[in-house]
């Protein structure tokens, strides 16, 4: 009776998207975050996490929205 | 009738929203991201706005536990009504105690216990309530705690020690996201009520969506209970079970975002309670040095395994006494019922926990666990 299925898809796509939000921002705080000692390159990374990690945080957005994909 | 239904479901709501704040935002009050004030503020506007974005859930309130509809049986007003006094109590013991418990629990048992009453066992679907509240509920914090683990480890791995209080500004996202998707969900429960309680009454053609007035009654009420602010269960929730720094508040959030939306989106309902209370004490585990009080951890597992017997006893109870008296039973279980929550709000006079309670002291982030060890060891030479 129990849907171990779709439990599994559910466990599976929390933690790519939990760990990707947190990958991400953890990047970005270690590139471009206090207390780095990197050059320009390094900082371009940093933004370019954060600003990953804000897509993924407007996609989250575009799914509690149901006008958007309904 | 139908209109003490709809101020019943409403004060529901209202407890739904005070009850619920500290799933979003108990985390970033703890670790000093949001000001308590300004955190339930947030949540309480997310809340409104989240309300009106989606309508569609709030037709299938009961999601098949009971069997309603042609074949099955008519619920009444009046039994939606105990059933609604069943959750509401259940919703203010909970609180009283401190206890994250799920409010769609509440409802849920008050509804069963009302219906069992009202029609006999067979009005429940016993397979339904397994797979789709009770195993659900095993399962939501498991997997929002390994989640929550992980996301934990992969933060601490990768930043330095100086760079994580940076991750409170992350936190303001995260948290607002996971208050935006409770206001899409929950207020809809008393959307679905209040419509069923007009449709049973006969004052809306059986299967119509809901009135906008409906709507904009329970967004205000749900608004207006997030920004009164359970204190009791966000202090619970953020100190209670470990002590949160910003980089495991993120994480637990993260895991909670993720864990509902791909719940919601990919059919496993899971409790947003039970996730959020879950990524609490999985970031506990993940964090070296961090404890998790399993006591608190086991006082709210127990509060879960409770909610829905306890809320169906009382919703069972209120239903006998409307069905033993016809008019003045419904009279009684109101006054009864008021004298009771009126109780519970004194009761609740005599310890406060308020926004100040858990404002934060500027030394708490200072781990004393190394100079400890080094006083020790002068000591010893």
């Amino acid at each position: 009776m129990i849907a171990w299925g779709s439990f599994l898809v559910v466990l599976v796509a929390s933690v790519v998207g939990a760990g990707g939000v947190v990958t991400l921002f953890s990047l970005g705080l270690r590139f471009a975050g206090p207390d780095t000692a990197g050059g320009r390159r390094r900082r371009a990374l940093g933004v370019t996490c954060f600003v990953l990690c804000g897509a993924l945080i407007a996609f989250g957005v575009y799914l509690v929205i149901p006008f958007f994909h309904q | 009738m139908v209109a003490l239904v709809i101020a019943l479901a409403l004060f529901f709501d209202f407890t739904n929203g005070f009850h619920d704040t500290a799933n979003a935002m108990a985390t970033p009050i703890a670790t000093g991201a949001l000001k308590p004030r300004v955190a339930v503020g947030i949540a309480a506007v997310l809340n409104l706005v989240g309300a009106f974005l989606s309508t569609t859930v709030a037709k299938t309130i009961s999601g098949g536990l009971i069997n309603e509809g042609h074949n099955g049986v008519l619920i009444t007003p009046t039994l939606i009504f105990a059933g609604l006094i069943g959750a509401v109590l259940w919703n203010l013991v909970t609180w009283v105690l401190g206890l994250p418990s799920s409010s769609s629990h509440a409802l849920f048992g008050g509804l069963i216990g009302a219906a069992i009453v009202g029609m006999g066992f067979d009005s429940i679907n016993l397979s339904i309530l397994l797979s789709n509240v009770v195993i659900p509920a095993v399962l939501a914090p498991i997997t929002a705690g390994l989640v929550a683990f992980l996301s934990t480890r992969i933060a601490y791995a990768i930043t330095k020690k100086r760079q994580r209080s940076g991750f409170r500004y992350g936190q303001i996202f995260t948290s607002s996201l996971v208050s935006l998707a409770h206001g899409t969900n929950d207020a809809q429960k008393t959307m679905g009520v209040i419509t069923l309680a007009l449709i049973a009454g006969g004052f809306q053609p059986s299967g119509s969506s809901p009135e906008f007035w409906v709507i904009l009654v329970c967004a205000i009420a749900i608004a207006m209970g997030t920004y009164t602010g359970g204190w009791r269960i966000i202090k619970t929730l953020g100190k209670g079970i470990t002590e949160i720094e910003p980089a495991q508040g993120f994480a637990a959030e993260a895991a909670t975002t993720a864990a509902i939306l791909a719940s919601t989106h990919l059919g496993f309902a899971l409790s947003t309670t039970q996730v959020a209370s879950g990524s609490v004490i999985g970031t506990g585990i993940g964090r070296k040095g961090a404890s998790v009080r399993w006591r608190t951890a086991g006082r709210i597992a127990l509060g879960w395994l409770i909610t829905i017997p306890a809320a169906a006893a009382v919703g069972a109870l209120a239903a006998l006494v409307t069905q033993a008296f016809p008019f003045w039973g419904v009279i009684g279980d109101a006054v009864v019922a008021t004298v009771i929550i009126v109780g519970i709000f004194l009761y609740s006079r005599r310890s406060t926990v308020t926004s100040h309670d858990l404002s934060l002291e500027p030394t708490q982030f200072v781990r004393p666990k190394k100079r400890k060890k080094k006083a020790l060891q002068e000591g010893t030479r």
